[in-house]
Protein backbone atom coordinates (compact mmCIF):
# COMPACT_ATOMS: atom_id res chain seq x y z
CA UNK A 1 0.00 0.00 0.00
CA UNK A 2 1.17 3.46 -0.79
CA UNK A 3 2.21 5.57 2.18
CA UNK A 4 -0.25 8.36 2.85
CA UNK A 5 1.27 11.50 4.25
CA UNK A 6 -1.65 12.76 6.27
CA UNK A 7 -4.17 11.41 8.74
CA UNK A 8 -7.17 11.94 6.46
CA UNK A 9 -5.39 9.87 3.84
CA UNK A 10 -4.73 7.08 6.33
CA UNK A 11 -8.35 7.10 7.39
CA UNK A 12 -9.51 6.96 3.77
CA UNK A 13 -7.11 4.12 3.12
CA UNK A 14 -8.42 2.16 6.11
CA UNK A 15 -11.98 2.68 4.96
CA UNK A 16 -11.06 1.36 1.50
CA UNK A 17 -9.54 -1.74 3.04
CA UNK A 18 -12.55 -2.30 5.30
CA UNK A 19 -14.99 -2.02 2.38
CA UNK A 20 -12.93 -4.41 0.32
CA UNK A 21 -12.63 -6.88 3.18
CA UNK A 22 -16.41 -6.84 3.65
CA UNK A 23 -16.99 -7.34 -0.07
CA UNK A 24 -14.46 -10.17 -0.26
CA UNK A 25 -15.16 -12.02 3.00
CA UNK A 26 -18.90 -11.56 3.51
CA UNK A 27 -19.99 -10.92 -0.08
CA UNK A 28 -17.69 -13.72 -1.24
CA UNK A 29 -19.14 -16.14 1.29
CA UNK A 30 -22.74 -15.38 0.36
CA UNK A 31 -22.04 -15.80 -3.36
CA UNK A 32 -20.13 -19.03 -2.65
CA UNK A 33 -22.99 -20.36 -0.51
CA UNK A 34 -25.51 -19.68 -3.27
CA UNK A 35 -23.23 -21.15 -5.93
CA UNK A 36 -22.76 -24.31 -3.85
CA UNK A 37 -26.51 -24.62 -3.28
CA UNK A 38 -27.19 -24.17 -7.03
CA UNK A 39 -24.52 -26.70 -7.99
CA UNK A 40 -25.88 -29.18 -5.44
CA UNK A 41 -29.29 -28.99 -7.08
CA UNK A 42 -28.23 -28.84 -10.71
CA UNK A 43 -25.30 -31.28 -10.99
CA UNK A 44 -26.53 -34.40 -12.78
CA UNK A 45 -25.79 -36.88 -9.98
CA UNK A 46 -27.50 -38.46 -7.00
CA UNK A 47 -28.50 -35.88 -4.39
CA UNK A 48 -25.85 -36.96 -1.88
CA UNK A 49 -23.17 -36.99 -4.57
CA UNK A 50 -24.12 -33.58 -5.94
CA UNK A 51 -24.21 -32.07 -2.45
CA UNK A 52 -20.73 -33.34 -1.64
CA UNK A 53 -19.28 -32.46 -5.05
CA UNK A 54 -20.54 -28.89 -4.67
CA UNK A 55 -19.24 -28.68 -1.10
CA UNK A 56 -15.79 -29.91 -2.15
CA UNK A 57 -15.57 -27.17 -4.78
CA UNK A 58 -16.77 -24.45 -2.40
CA UNK A 59 -13.39 -23.42 -0.95
CA UNK A 60 -11.87 -23.03 -4.41
CA UNK A 61 -14.79 -20.82 -5.43
CA UNK A 62 -14.50 -18.75 -2.25
CA UNK A 63 -10.71 -18.32 -2.54
CA UNK A 64 -11.01 -17.26 -6.20
CA UNK A 65 -13.59 -14.62 -5.32
CA UNK A 66 -11.37 -13.25 -2.55
CA UNK A 67 -8.23 -12.96 -4.69
CA UNK A 68 -10.28 -11.33 -7.45
CA UNK A 69 -12.06 -8.77 -5.26
CA UNK A 70 -8.98 -7.47 -3.42
CA UNK A 71 -6.95 -6.29 -6.41
CA UNK A 72 -9.99 -5.18 -8.45
CA UNK A 73 -9.59 -1.71 -10.02
CA UNK A 74 -13.02 -0.34 -9.24
CA UNK A 75 -15.09 -1.09 -6.18
CA UNK A 76 -18.22 -0.19 -8.14
CA UNK A 77 -17.54 -3.03 -10.58
CA UNK A 78 -16.99 -5.39 -7.65
CA UNK A 79 -20.35 -4.55 -6.10
CA UNK A 80 -22.12 -4.82 -9.45
CA UNK A 81 -20.54 -8.20 -10.18
CA UNK A 82 -21.33 -9.54 -6.71
CA UNK A 83 -24.89 -8.22 -6.98
CA UNK A 84 -25.38 -9.78 -10.41
CA UNK A 85 -23.99 -13.12 -9.19
CA UNK A 86 -26.33 -13.00 -6.20
CA UNK A 87 -29.30 -12.24 -8.41
CA UNK A 88 -28.54 -14.93 -10.98
CA UNK A 89 -27.69 -17.66 -8.47
CA UNK A 90 -30.59 -16.71 -6.22
CA UNK A 91 -33.01 -16.83 -9.14
CA UNK A 92 -31.58 -20.17 -10.28
CA UNK A 93 -31.94 -21.64 -6.81
CA UNK A 94 -35.44 -20.24 -6.41
CA UNK A 95 -36.57 -21.66 -9.76
CA UNK A 96 -35.01 -25.01 -9.00
CA UNK A 97 -36.77 -25.23 -5.64
CA UNK A 98 -40.03 -23.97 -7.20
CA UNK A 99 -40.00 -26.64 -9.88
CA UNK A 100 -39.46 -29.29 -7.24
CA UNK A 101 -37.20 -32.23 -7.81
CA UNK A 102 -34.85 -32.95 -4.96
CA UNK A 103 -35.44 -32.16 -1.29
CA UNK B 1 -6.21 0.86 -4.69
CA UNK B 2 -4.29 2.00 -7.72
CA UNK B 3 -1.43 -0.43 -7.19
CA UNK B 4 -0.62 -3.17 -9.58
CA UNK B 5 -2.16 -6.60 -9.24
CA UNK B 6 0.96 -8.13 -7.76
CA UNK B 7 1.37 -5.41 -5.17
CA UNK B 8 -2.15 -5.79 -3.91
CA UNK B 9 -1.61 -9.57 -3.77
CA UNK B 10 1.51 -8.95 -1.69
CA UNK B 11 -0.56 -6.76 0.61
CA UNK B 12 -3.25 -9.44 0.87
CA UNK B 13 -0.58 -12.07 1.56
CA UNK B 14 1.03 -9.99 4.33
CA UNK B 15 -2.17 -9.20 6.19
CA UNK B 16 -4.05 -12.48 5.81
CA UNK B 17 -0.85 -14.17 6.97
CA UNK B 18 -0.52 -11.96 10.03
CA UNK B 19 -4.22 -12.10 10.91
CA UNK B 20 -4.17 -15.81 11.72
CA UNK B 21 -0.42 -16.49 11.74
CA UNK B 22 -0.18 -17.34 15.44
CA UNK B 23 -3.11 -19.73 15.36
CA UNK B 24 -1.79 -21.31 12.15
CA UNK B 25 1.61 -21.75 13.79
CA UNK B 26 -0.01 -23.64 16.69
CA UNK B 27 -2.07 -25.71 14.24
CA UNK B 28 1.06 -26.60 12.25
CA UNK B 29 2.99 -27.60 15.38
CA UNK B 30 0.28 -29.79 16.89
CA UNK B 31 -0.86 -31.16 13.53
CA UNK B 32 2.70 -32.14 12.67
CA UNK B 33 3.13 -33.83 16.04
CA UNK B 34 -0.19 -35.63 15.52
CA UNK B 35 1.30 -37.61 12.62
CA UNK B 36 3.04 -39.52 15.41
CA UNK B 37 0.18 -39.45 17.88
CA UNK B 38 0.19 -43.21 18.42
CA UNK B 39 3.91 -43.19 19.09
CA UNK B 40 3.59 -40.20 21.44
CA UNK B 41 0.76 -41.95 23.29
CA UNK B 42 2.95 -45.03 23.56
CA UNK B 43 5.84 -42.99 25.00
CA UNK B 44 3.51 -41.27 27.44
CA UNK B 45 2.28 -44.63 28.76
CA UNK B 46 5.55 -46.44 29.42
CA UNK B 47 3.70 -49.10 31.45
CA UNK B 48 2.51 -50.72 28.23
CA UNK B 49 4.71 -53.47 26.91
CA UNK B 50 3.49 -56.56 25.11
CA UNK B 51 1.63 -56.69 21.83
CA UNK B 52 -1.25 -59.12 21.46
CA UNK B 53 -2.96 -60.93 18.61
CA UNK B 54 -5.80 -58.64 17.40
CA UNK B 55 -8.45 -61.37 17.07
CA UNK B 56 -7.93 -62.98 20.48
CA UNK B 57 -7.54 -59.56 22.12
CA UNK B 58 -10.89 -58.49 20.63
CA UNK B 59 -12.52 -61.69 21.90
CA UNK B 60 -11.08 -61.02 25.35
CA UNK B 61 -12.34 -57.42 25.21
CA UNK B 62 -15.84 -58.72 24.41
CA UNK B 63 -15.59 -60.93 27.50
CA UNK B 64 -14.65 -57.89 29.59
CA UNK B 65 -17.61 -55.90 28.24
CA UNK B 66 -20.05 -58.81 28.65
CA UNK B 67 -19.15 -59.02 32.33
CA UNK B 68 -19.51 -55.29 32.97
CA UNK B 69 -21.77 -53.74 30.34
CA UNK B 70 -24.16 -56.46 29.12
CA UNK B 71 -27.04 -54.00 28.56
CA UNK B 72 -25.09 -51.20 26.86
CA UNK B 73 -26.40 -49.68 23.64
CA UNK B 74 -23.10 -50.06 21.83
CA UNK B 75 -19.62 -51.39 22.44
CA UNK B 76 -16.72 -49.95 20.47
CA UNK B 77 -13.47 -51.90 20.31
CA UNK B 78 -10.18 -50.83 18.74
CA UNK B 79 -7.96 -53.95 18.54
CA UNK B 80 -4.19 -53.69 19.05
CA UNK B 81 -2.19 -52.81 15.96
CA UNK B 82 1.39 -52.42 14.85
CA UNK B 83 1.39 -48.88 16.28
CA UNK B 84 -0.56 -49.49 19.49
CA UNK B 85 -0.10 -52.48 21.80
CA UNK B 86 -3.42 -52.33 23.67
CA UNK B 87 -7.13 -52.80 23.06
CA UNK B 88 -9.12 -49.62 23.58
CA UNK B 89 -12.81 -50.05 24.40
CA UNK B 90 -15.58 -47.60 25.08
CA UNK B 91 -19.31 -48.03 25.39
CA UNK B 92 -22.62 -46.19 25.25
CA UNK B 93 -24.48 -47.14 28.42
CA UNK B 94 -28.15 -48.05 28.37
CA UNK B 95 -30.42 -45.02 28.02
CA UNK B 96 -32.63 -44.47 31.06
CA UNK B 97 -36.22 -43.46 30.24
CA UNK B 98 -36.94 -39.77 30.69
CA UNK B 99 -33.33 -38.96 31.51
CA UNK B 100 -31.16 -37.13 29.03
CA UNK B 101 -27.77 -38.78 28.59
CA UNK B 102 -25.62 -36.86 31.05
CA UNK B 103 -22.05 -36.10 30.09
CA UNK B 104 -19.91 -38.41 32.14
CA UNK B 105 -16.43 -37.98 33.41
CA UNK B 106 -13.95 -39.30 30.89
CA UNK B 107 -12.84 -42.77 31.86
CA UNK B 108 -16.30 -43.75 33.11
CA UNK B 109 -17.24 -45.26 29.77
CA UNK B 110 -13.91 -46.47 28.44
CA UNK B 111 -11.06 -48.77 29.33
CA UNK B 112 -7.64 -49.82 28.11
CA UNK B 113 -7.22 -53.61 28.04
CA UNK B 114 -4.35 -56.00 27.52
CA UNK B 115 -4.42 -59.05 25.24
CA UNK B 116 -6.32 -61.14 27.79
CA UNK B 117 -9.01 -58.57 28.51
CA UNK B 118 -7.65 -57.24 31.80
CA UNK B 119 -7.59 -53.49 32.34
CA UNK B 120 -4.02 -52.24 32.27
CA UNK B 121 -3.02 -49.76 34.91
CA UNK B 122 -1.43 -46.87 33.13
CA UNK B 123 -0.87 -43.30 34.21
CA UNK B 124 -3.82 -41.12 33.31
CA UNK B 125 -2.86 -39.18 30.18
CA UNK B 126 -4.41 -38.06 26.95
CA UNK B 127 -1.12 -38.61 25.20
CA UNK B 128 -0.72 -37.80 21.52
CA UNK B 129 -4.50 -37.79 21.16
CA UNK B 130 -4.62 -34.41 22.91
CA UNK B 131 -2.24 -32.88 20.34
CA UNK B 132 -4.40 -34.31 17.56
CA UNK B 133 -7.56 -32.83 19.04
CA UNK B 134 -5.94 -29.48 19.83
CA UNK B 135 -5.09 -29.19 16.14
CA UNK B 136 -8.78 -28.54 15.37
CA UNK B 137 -10.64 -28.39 18.72
CA UNK B 138 -8.16 -26.14 20.59
CA UNK B 139 -8.67 -26.17 24.38
CA UNK B 140 -10.48 -24.27 27.16
CA UNK B 141 -13.25 -23.30 24.72
CA UNK B 142 -16.39 -24.81 23.17
CA UNK B 143 -15.46 -27.20 20.37
CA UNK B 144 -17.91 -25.70 17.90
CA UNK B 145 -16.36 -22.21 18.20
CA UNK B 146 -12.87 -23.63 18.04
CA UNK B 147 -13.71 -25.33 14.78
CA UNK B 148 -15.07 -22.15 13.22
CA UNK B 149 -11.93 -20.32 14.32
CA UNK B 150 -9.69 -23.01 12.92
CA UNK B 151 -11.71 -23.03 9.70
CA UNK B 152 -11.34 -19.27 9.31
CA UNK B 153 -7.60 -19.63 9.85
CA UNK B 154 -7.43 -22.37 7.21
CA UNK B 155 -9.37 -20.21 4.75
CA UNK B 156 -6.98 -17.30 5.39
CA UNK B 157 -4.10 -19.74 4.85
CA UNK B 158 -5.58 -20.83 1.52
CA UNK B 159 -5.84 -17.19 0.44
CA UNK B 160 -2.30 -16.51 1.73
CA UNK B 161 -0.98 -19.46 -0.31
CA UNK B 162 -2.74 -18.44 -3.51
CA UNK B 163 -1.74 -14.79 -3.16
CA UNK B 164 1.78 -15.91 -2.15
CA UNK B 165 2.12 -17.92 -5.35
CA UNK B 166 0.99 -14.92 -7.40
CA UNK B 167 3.40 -12.61 -5.54
CA UNK B 168 6.50 -14.73 -6.14
CA UNK B 169 7.16 -14.87 -9.82
CA UNK B 170 10.52 -16.58 -9.40
CA UNK B 171 9.36 -19.68 -7.59
CA UNK B 172 12.03 -21.93 -9.09
CA UNK B 173 14.89 -19.51 -8.41
CA UNK B 174 13.68 -18.99 -4.84
CA UNK B 175 14.12 -22.65 -4.20
CA UNK B 176 17.91 -22.35 -4.40
CA UNK B 177 18.24 -19.05 -2.59
CA UNK B 178 19.09 -19.02 1.10
CA UNK B 179 21.49 -16.31 2.21
CA UNK B 180 22.46 -16.20 5.87
CA UNK B 181 23.39 -13.23 8.03
CA UNK B 182 21.66 -10.70 5.83
CA UNK B 183 18.86 -9.63 8.15
CA UNK B 184 15.57 -9.17 6.37
CA UNK B 185 16.87 -10.80 3.17
CA UNK B 186 17.64 -13.98 5.15
CA UNK B 187 14.22 -14.07 6.73
CA UNK B 188 12.63 -13.60 3.32
CA UNK B 189 14.84 -16.35 1.87
CA UNK B 190 13.89 -18.69 4.71
CA UNK B 191 10.24 -17.90 4.17
CA UNK B 192 10.50 -18.51 0.42
CA UNK B 193 12.60 -21.67 0.64
CA UNK B 194 10.30 -23.35 3.17
CA UNK B 195 7.25 -22.13 1.26
CA UNK B 196 8.45 -23.47 -2.06
CA UNK B 197 9.95 -26.64 -0.56
CA UNK B 198 6.59 -28.18 0.20
CA UNK B 199 4.19 -25.97 -1.73
CA UNK B 200 2.02 -28.82 -3.08
CA UNK B 201 1.82 -30.18 0.47
CA UNK B 202 0.58 -26.85 1.86
CA UNK B 203 -2.07 -26.52 -0.80
CA UNK B 204 -3.15 -30.11 -0.24
CA UNK B 205 -3.13 -29.95 3.55
CA UNK B 206 -5.00 -26.62 3.71
CA UNK B 207 -7.68 -27.62 1.23
CA UNK B 208 -8.20 -31.10 2.63
CA UNK B 209 -8.21 -29.63 6.13
CA UNK B 210 -11.14 -27.43 5.13
CA UNK B 211 -12.78 -30.48 3.57
CA UNK B 212 -12.62 -32.47 6.84
CA UNK B 213 -15.12 -30.03 8.37
CA UNK B 214 -16.70 -28.85 5.11
CA UNK B 215 -20.29 -29.68 6.04
CA UNK B 216 -19.93 -27.39 9.06
CA UNK B 217 -18.32 -24.51 7.15
CA UNK B 218 -20.36 -24.86 3.95
CA UNK B 219 -23.60 -26.62 4.86
CA UNK B 220 -25.41 -25.10 1.86
CA UNK B 221 -24.73 -27.94 -0.55
CA UNK B 222 -26.40 -30.37 1.81
CA UNK B 223 -29.13 -27.91 2.82
CA UNK B 224 -30.11 -27.42 -0.84
CA UNK B 225 -31.03 -31.07 -1.22
CA UNK B 226 -32.03 -32.24 2.25
CA UNK B 227 -34.47 -31.05 4.87
CA UNK B 228 -31.75 -31.34 7.54
CA UNK B 229 -28.19 -32.51 7.94
CA UNK B 230 -29.47 -35.59 9.81
CA UNK B 231 -31.47 -36.82 6.81
CA UNK B 232 -28.33 -36.48 4.73
CA UNK B 233 -26.16 -38.49 7.11
CA UNK B 234 -28.90 -41.11 7.48
CA UNK B 235 -28.87 -41.61 3.73
CA UNK B 236 -25.10 -41.71 3.70
CA UNK B 237 -24.79 -44.29 6.44
CA UNK B 238 -27.97 -46.14 5.59
CA UNK B 239 -29.02 -49.08 7.71
CA UNK B 240 -27.14 -47.85 10.76
CA UNK B 241 -30.19 -46.41 12.48
CA UNK B 242 -30.74 -47.60 16.04
CA UNK B 243 -32.84 -50.75 16.34
CA UNK B 244 -34.59 -51.23 19.69
CA UNK B 245 -33.63 -54.29 21.71
CA UNK B 246 -36.03 -57.24 21.43
CA UNK B 247 -35.34 -58.36 24.98
CA UNK B 248 -34.60 -61.90 23.80
CA UNK B 249 -31.18 -62.94 25.02
CA UNK B 250 -28.93 -64.40 22.34
CA UNK B 251 -25.20 -64.91 22.82
CA UNK B 252 -22.75 -63.48 20.28
CA UNK B 253 -20.88 -65.76 17.89
CA UNK B 254 -17.08 -65.88 18.31
CA UNK B 255 -15.55 -62.78 16.74
CA UNK B 256 -12.39 -64.28 15.32
CA UNK B 257 -13.94 -66.00 12.23
CA UNK B 258 -15.87 -62.84 11.38
CA UNK B 259 -12.69 -60.75 11.56
CA UNK B 260 -10.93 -63.32 9.38
CA UNK B 261 -13.75 -63.21 6.80
CA UNK B 262 -13.71 -59.41 6.69
CA UNK B 263 -9.94 -59.27 6.50
CA UNK B 264 -9.85 -61.81 3.65
CA UNK B 265 -12.41 -59.89 1.63
CA UNK B 266 -10.22 -56.78 1.88
CA UNK B 267 -7.07 -58.51 0.67
CA UNK B 268 -5.88 -59.49 4.17
CA UNK B 269 -6.12 -55.93 5.49
CA UNK B 270 -5.99 -55.43 9.24
CA UNK B 271 -9.16 -54.72 11.24
CA UNK B 272 -9.39 -51.16 12.52
CA UNK B 273 -12.56 -51.12 14.54
CA UNK B 274 -15.31 -53.39 15.85
CA UNK B 275 -18.72 -52.12 16.93
CA UNK B 276 -21.31 -54.27 18.64
CA UNK B 277 -24.83 -52.82 18.75
CA UNK B 278 -27.40 -54.24 21.22
CA UNK B 279 -24.90 -56.78 22.55
CA UNK B 280 -26.22 -60.19 23.66
CA UNK B 281 -29.67 -59.42 22.26
CA UNK B 282 -31.30 -61.22 19.32
CA UNK B 283 -31.09 -57.91 17.41
CA UNK B 284 -27.33 -57.59 17.96
CA UNK B 285 -25.17 -56.56 15.01
CA UNK B 286 -21.40 -56.62 14.69
CA UNK B 287 -19.85 -54.02 12.39
CA UNK B 288 -16.24 -54.61 11.39
CA UNK B 289 -14.34 -51.72 9.79
CA UNK B 290 -11.12 -51.99 7.82
CA UNK B 291 -7.98 -50.48 9.35
CA UNK B 292 -7.14 -46.97 8.18
CA UNK B 293 -3.56 -47.81 7.25
CA UNK B 294 -4.54 -50.04 4.35
CA UNK B 295 -6.24 -47.50 2.07
CA UNK B 296 -6.05 -43.74 1.58
CA UNK B 297 -9.79 -43.13 1.94
CA UNK B 298 -10.78 -42.09 5.45
CA UNK B 299 -14.27 -43.51 5.33
CA UNK B 300 -13.25 -47.12 5.80
CA UNK B 301 -15.09 -50.02 4.26
CA UNK B 302 -17.10 -52.04 6.72
CA UNK B 303 -19.10 -55.27 6.95
CA UNK B 304 -22.13 -55.83 9.14
CA UNK B 305 -22.84 -59.27 10.64
CA UNK B 306 -25.78 -60.54 12.66
CA UNK B 307 -24.65 -60.97 16.28
CA UNK B 308 -26.29 -64.30 17.16
CA UNK B 309 -25.72 -66.08 13.79
CA UNK B 310 -22.69 -64.39 12.26
CA UNK B 311 -24.54 -64.04 8.96
CA UNK B 312 -23.29 -61.23 6.68
CA UNK B 313 -26.07 -58.60 6.59
CA UNK B 314 -24.57 -55.70 4.71
CA UNK B 315 -21.34 -54.18 3.48
CA UNK B 316 -20.58 -50.52 3.15
CA UNK B 317 -18.07 -48.90 0.88
CA UNK B 318 -17.87 -45.28 -0.22
CA UNK B 319 -20.28 -45.00 -3.14
CA UNK B 320 -19.96 -42.57 -5.99
CA UNK B 321 -17.16 -40.37 -7.23
CA UNK B 322 -17.76 -37.31 -5.07
CA UNK B 323 -18.10 -39.26 -1.82
CA UNK B 324 -15.02 -41.31 -2.65
CA UNK B 325 -13.12 -38.10 -3.46
CA UNK B 326 -14.12 -36.60 -0.13
CA UNK B 327 -13.07 -39.75 1.67
CA UNK B 328 -9.65 -39.69 -0.03
CA UNK B 329 -9.19 -35.96 0.68
CA UNK B 330 -9.86 -36.47 4.38
CA UNK B 331 -7.58 -39.51 4.32
CA UNK B 332 -4.79 -37.51 2.67
CA UNK B 333 -5.05 -34.91 5.41
CA UNK B 334 -4.94 -37.32 8.33
CA UNK B 335 -2.25 -39.49 6.73
CA UNK B 336 -3.38 -42.59 8.62
CA UNK B 337 -2.61 -44.71 5.57
CA UNK B 338 1.03 -43.62 5.49
CA UNK B 339 3.83 -46.08 6.16
CA UNK B 340 7.03 -45.04 7.91
CA UNK B 341 8.72 -43.36 4.93
CA UNK B 342 5.69 -41.36 3.94
CA UNK B 343 4.88 -40.59 7.57
CA UNK B 344 8.30 -38.97 8.01
CA UNK B 345 7.76 -37.03 4.79
CA UNK B 346 4.45 -35.76 6.20
CA UNK B 347 6.27 -34.83 9.39
CA UNK B 348 9.08 -32.99 7.59
CA UNK B 349 6.60 -31.12 5.39
CA UNK B 350 4.73 -30.15 8.56
CA UNK B 351 7.96 -28.87 10.15
CA UNK B 352 8.70 -26.93 7.00
CA UNK B 353 5.21 -25.41 7.15
CA UNK B 354 5.81 -24.46 10.78
CA UNK B 355 9.03 -22.66 9.78
CA UNK B 356 7.26 -21.03 6.85
CA UNK B 357 4.54 -19.56 9.09
CA UNK B 358 7.05 -18.63 11.80
CA UNK B 359 9.48 -16.90 9.43
CA UNK B 360 6.58 -15.12 7.77
CA UNK B 361 5.51 -13.72 11.15
CA UNK B 362 9.06 -12.62 11.98
CA UNK B 363 9.39 -11.07 8.54
CA UNK B 364 6.46 -8.80 9.28
CA UNK B 365 8.32 -7.10 12.13
CA UNK B 366 11.80 -7.27 10.62
CA UNK B 367 10.61 -5.49 7.50
CA UNK B 368 8.79 -2.77 9.39
CA UNK B 369 11.46 -2.06 11.98
CA UNK B 370 13.64 -0.07 9.59
CA UNK B 371 10.70 2.07 8.53
CA UNK B 372 9.63 3.02 12.03
CA UNK B 373 9.70 6.76 12.66
CA UNK B 374 11.44 6.10 15.98
CA UNK B 375 12.90 2.56 16.13
CA UNK B 376 13.68 2.87 19.84
CA UNK B 377 10.01 3.43 20.65
CA UNK B 378 7.88 1.48 18.19
CA UNK B 379 4.14 2.04 18.15
CA UNK B 380 1.74 -0.23 20.02
CA UNK B 381 0.74 -2.47 17.07
CA UNK B 382 4.36 -3.20 16.27
CA UNK B 383 5.24 -4.06 19.87
CA UNK B 384 2.15 -6.27 20.10
CA UNK B 385 3.05 -8.27 17.01
CA UNK B 386 6.65 -8.56 18.14
CA UNK B 387 5.71 -9.95 21.55
CA UNK B 388 3.03 -12.27 20.29
CA UNK B 389 5.57 -13.59 17.78
CA UNK B 390 8.04 -14.45 20.52
CA UNK B 391 5.29 -15.98 22.65
CA UNK B 392 3.80 -18.04 19.81
CA UNK B 393 7.02 -19.26 18.23
CA UNK B 394 9.01 -20.10 21.35
CA UNK B 395 6.11 -20.57 23.78
CA UNK B 396 4.35 -23.52 22.20
CA UNK B 397 7.46 -25.69 21.68
CA UNK B 398 8.44 -24.92 25.29
CA UNK B 399 4.91 -25.82 26.38
CA UNK B 400 5.11 -29.09 24.47
CA UNK B 401 8.34 -29.96 26.24
CA UNK B 402 6.54 -29.13 29.49
CA UNK B 403 3.65 -31.42 28.52
CA UNK B 404 6.04 -34.33 28.02
CA UNK B 405 7.94 -33.55 31.22
CA UNK B 406 4.71 -33.31 33.21
CA UNK B 407 3.84 -36.77 31.93
CA UNK B 408 6.91 -38.10 33.77
CA UNK B 409 6.95 -35.76 36.77
CA UNK B 410 3.34 -35.53 37.99
CA UNK B 411 2.43 -38.16 40.61
CA UNK B 412 0.64 -41.09 38.95
CA UNK B 413 -2.20 -41.05 41.49
CA UNK B 414 -2.87 -37.33 41.07
CA UNK B 415 -6.50 -36.27 40.72
CA UNK B 416 -7.34 -35.10 37.15
CA UNK B 417 -3.80 -35.94 36.20
CA UNK B 418 -4.31 -35.83 32.44
CA UNK B 419 -5.93 -32.41 32.75
CA UNK B 420 -2.91 -31.15 34.71
CA UNK B 421 -0.52 -32.40 32.05
CA UNK B 422 -2.43 -30.20 29.62
CA UNK B 423 -2.53 -27.29 32.09
CA UNK B 424 1.26 -27.52 32.38
CA UNK B 425 1.54 -26.97 28.64
CA UNK B 426 -0.53 -23.80 28.79
CA UNK B 427 1.08 -22.54 32.01
CA UNK B 428 4.50 -22.67 30.37
CA UNK B 429 3.13 -21.12 27.18
CA UNK B 430 1.55 -18.30 29.21
CA UNK B 431 4.79 -17.92 31.17
CA UNK B 432 6.72 -17.39 27.94
CA UNK B 433 4.17 -14.77 26.86
CA UNK B 434 4.63 -12.91 30.16
CA UNK B 435 8.39 -13.17 29.84
CA UNK B 436 8.23 -11.82 26.29
CA UNK B 437 6.22 -8.82 27.48
CA UNK B 438 8.42 -8.04 30.44
CA UNK B 439 11.86 -8.76 29.10
CA UNK B 440 11.56 -7.35 25.63
CA UNK B 441 12.14 -3.74 26.66
CA UNK B 442 15.60 -4.48 27.92
CA UNK B 443 16.70 -6.72 25.09
CA UNK B 444 15.19 -4.52 22.48
CA UNK B 445 18.19 -2.40 21.53
CA UNK B 446 20.62 -5.17 20.73
CA UNK B 447 17.99 -7.23 18.95
CA UNK B 448 16.97 -4.31 16.79
CA UNK B 449 20.57 -3.86 15.70
CA UNK B 450 20.96 -7.50 14.89
CA UNK B 451 17.82 -7.75 12.83
CA UNK B 452 17.87 -4.39 11.12
CA UNK B 453 18.02 -5.15 7.41
CA UNK B 454 21.09 -4.04 5.53
CA UNK B 455 18.79 -3.48 2.60
CA UNK B 456 20.87 -2.80 -0.45
CA UNK B 457 17.94 -2.75 -2.79
CA UNK B 458 14.25 -2.00 -2.47
CA UNK B 459 12.47 -4.88 -0.80
CA UNK B 460 9.45 -6.21 -2.53
CA UNK B 461 7.24 -7.59 0.14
Amino acid sequence: MAVHPNRAGIRRHRLHVLVRAIAAIIGGYVVTALAVACLARLLPMRAAEASIAATLASFAIYASIIVTVFPARSMLRVWISLGLALLLLGAGLYLSILTGGRL
Amino acid sequence: MKESFRQSMAWLHTWTGLMFGWLLFAMFVTGTAAYFQQEISRWMRPELVATADPASATQAAIGYLQARQPDAENWFITPPSARSPVTEVFWQPKKVEGQPPTPRKRGGTSATLDGSGHPVTVRETRGGFFLYRFHFDLHYMPVIWARYLVGAAAMFMLVAIVSGIITHKKIFADFFMLRFGKGQRSWLDAHNVTAVFALPFYLMITYTGLVTLATQYMPWGVMANYASADTFFDELFHGRADVPRSGVVAPLVPISPLMATASRSWGNAAIGFVQVANPDDSTATITITRAADTAIGARGESMVFAGPSGKLLDRHAPEGGALATQSVMVGLHAGRYAGWGLRWLYFLSGISGTIMVGSGLVLWTVKRRSRLPDPAHPHFGFRLVERLNVAAITGLPAGLAGYFLANRLLPTAMLDRSEWEINSLFMIWGGVLLWACVRHNGAHGSKACRLRPPCSRPCQL
